[in-house]
């Protein structure tokens, strides 16, 4: 198969004109023949008729001698079989009236024969010297068309090179592009053939414009963040280092420990968003109990609520499945869970309840905690987002983590207040 | 001295105000914007260590405030921005310093010492009048070439009277370097201290002006 359009085209186009050229050459070679025959035939018919109007008026006067390379060969015999004229050939007549060939001393002759009161008239030729002038006269005619042939073949090339002269343009812009440049192709009038598929392709880079872009604010705002929890370590160690007793060393310590853990679970929470980004490496599907994955999440949470005499209600009245990436939906119940306990006022309630509305199922947690305004709700989801006059002890990823997974599992998840204070997460999961 | 921290990361802020402290320095910290103007618009500081992303009110934001109603106490930005465009927009905006996220707390002592000198309008790290030399950085007072131990609370009223020689300080204005917000000042503390450094220092170094404060005679 070859690879190259124009080649391809180019190819297949001369070797049309060349079959075609060939095909009317030959047919109008035939004809040529066929009709110079018709004409040699019509002349010896003329020749003999003429002949015989003579033979009678000139009956007993030699006709003048034929030269030697004559086409013709006449012969002549008065209705008493006496030979009236002929040539210095010997020749041989079987007189048959009209057209016929025969073959005489290993050569074939046309003859024509014709017989009126008077005498009987017999014109001959050589085939050799009709087809030599016939094949003669249909060359001159096809000749031509073969250098035609070779003038359409430039033809065909030029205008082969023209329509794909597009496809070269576009080519070439490419080849001088940088190879960091994102911005779509520049491409006016383009033929339909081509426009689609470049068309698509700008899409494709403007697609993958949006993702560079993304995935870059995504490494400055992880560095950016993580530049807080790294300057709360070195500033412990710091102090670890110049404690001076005991009691600040033990403190430092304990702080200094507190930063690391801070530290780590904010590169944790980074990896299982990145985890869960549309491009990460997602774990497969299978059925999963939601009843079940929210009371292992509600035992993940239970330290700190104990900790916080925060009670948390889990109410299932019903087993639901979904089909998820369990570990995946048990963080996502957990993130909302520890925001839910985090932020609720201590001796508070936390409710999680598993159910299903329109045979969709349904998961929400809802908290009596400060929740999140109205207008702040849009931008809650994005990463990094803390609450206003929150102090900053999260990593500003539980929210947007949450998002993450959800949209994996084509779930819908919205923000709500609950009456008279607090915020209730509901997160819907596609018809099973 | 006093200093306002006002930075929103409790660790941070935690480990900063234990340095400082560590230093003899009395810290107030504040973690959000409107807060610190509160605190600056009621109390007297000597330095101001600020954040810039701060909830309620940026960084910037509490800078042109202060600035814009007078307030002349030294300002150190310490950020995690470390763009040219945000460490310019700092120093424009009035800031005496700027000090960019993680750093190290010698070099930001260094920094709040060096800051405090330029606007006092000394060259020379140590404060000398009359015979009394004191050291910030080291902490150390000699008394005529002698020296001479101080506790932290004495060196910090020795330290706010000598920065201005002549100038009367109440008591209040005293107290006010030696305790933050959550502190408890005992009722004659500041007395206590100006008695001990008169018996360490001589008599003469430290007057009382009846009804107003203390001074360092010129």
């Amino acid at each position: 198969m070859m690879r190259s359009l124009r080649a391809r085209l180019l190819l297949g186009l001369l070797l049309l004109v060349a079959v075609m050229t060939l095909m009317v050459g030959s047919i109008t070679y035939r004809r040529v023949l066929g009709e110079t025959s018709a004409l040699f035939d019509y002349q010896l018919r003329q020749m003999a008729l003429s002949l015989g109007d003579q033979a009678s008026v000139l009956s007993g006067y030699p006709l003048p001698p034929q030269a030697e390379n004559s086409d013709f060969v006449i012969q002549i015999w008065d209705i008493f079989g006496t030979r009236l004229f002929s040539p210095q050939l010997p020749f041989v007549s079987n007189a048959v009236l009209g057209y016929s060939d025969l073959t005489f001393q290993n050569q074939r002759w046309r003859v024509y024969v014709l017989a009126n009161r008077t005498s009987v008239i017999q014109v001959a030729q050589l085939w050799s010297v009709r087809e030599k002038l016939a094949r003669e006269a249909a060359v001159r005619i096809v000749v031509p068309l073969l250098l035609l042939l070779a003038l359409m073949a430039v033809a065909a090339a030029w205008i082969v090179a023209r329509a794909m002269r597009p496809l070269k343009d576009i080519t070439t812009q490419l080849e001088l592009r940088d190879i960091h440049s994102l911005a779509p192709l520049a491409a006016p009038d383009l033929p339909a053939e081509v426009s689609p598929l470049v068309e698509e392709l700008n899409r494709l880079l403007d697609r993958l414009a949006d993702a560079f872009a993304s995935q870059r604010a995504f490494v400055a705002d992880a560095a950016h963040e993580l530049r807080s929890p790294l300057t709360a370590l070195s500033l412990q160690l710091q102090l670890l280092e110049r404690a001076r007793d005991e009691p600040e060393r033990e403190l430092a310590t304990s702080r200094l420990r507190d930063a690391i853990e801070r530290a780590t679970h904010l590169v944790g929470q980074l990896l299982t968003l990145a985890r869960n980004e549309p491009e990460g490496m997602a774990e497969a599907m299978s059925a999963v109990a939601l009843g079940a994955l929210a009371g292992n999440a509600v035992g993940d949470v239970q330290p700190l609520a104990q900790q916080r005499h925060i009670q948390i209600r889990l109410d299932v009245p019903a087993e639901i499945s979904v089909q998820g990436d369990a570990e995946a939906l048990r963080i996502l119940v957990r993130n909302l869970l520890d925001n839910a306990v985090r932020y609720s006022p201590e001796g508070s309630v936390v409710q999680v309840r598993v159910s299903s509305a329109h045979g969709r199922p349904v998961l929400e947690v809802s908290d009596q905690g400060p929740g999140i305004a109205p207008v702040d709700r849009p931008r809650a989801f994005a990463r990094f987002y803390r609450a206003p006059g929150v102090s900053a002890g999260g990593t500003g990823l539980g929210l947007a983590i949450v998002k993450a997974i959800a949209q994996r599992h084509t779930a819908e998840v919205s923000l709500d207040e609950v009456k008279p204070q607090g915020l209730r997460v509901e997160v819907v999961f596609p018809l099973p | 001295m006093r200093v306002l921290l006002v930075e929103d990361d409790r660790m941070i802020a935690e480990a900063v105000r234990t340095a400082l402290e560590q230093d003899g320095h009395v810290t107030d910290w504040m973690s959000d914007g409107a807060a610190a103007l509160a605190a600056l618009g009621h109390s007297q500081f000597d330095i101001v260590l600020l954040d810039l992303g701060l909830p309620r009110k940026d960084g910037l934001t509490v800078l042109r405030q202060m600035r814009e109603r007078g307030d002349a106490t030294v300002v150190i930005i310490i950020t995690a921005r470390d763009d040219v465009r945000s460490r310019v927009a700092g120093l424009d905006g009035g800031a005496d310093d700027y000090l960019v996220k993680p750093f190290d707390l010698d070099e930001l002592a260094a920094r709040m010492r060096a800051a405090l000198r330029r606007s006092a309008g000394r060259g020379d790290p140590v404060i000398a009048h009359a015979d009394i030399r004191l050291n910030p950085v080291t902490h150390e007072v000699q008394k005529a070439g002698a020296k001479v131990a101080l506790s932290a609370k004495e060196f910090a009223v020795l330290e706010a009277l000598l920065l201005r020689p002549g100038a009367v300080l109440s008591r209040a204005q005293l107290e006010d370097r030696l305790y933050g917000f959550g502190d408890a000042a005992e009722s004659n503390a500041v007395e206590v201290y100006v008695h001990a450094l008169r018996r360490k220092l001589g008599s003469d170094a430290i007057k009382t002006q009846r009804g107003a404060g203390y001074f360092v005679p010129r």
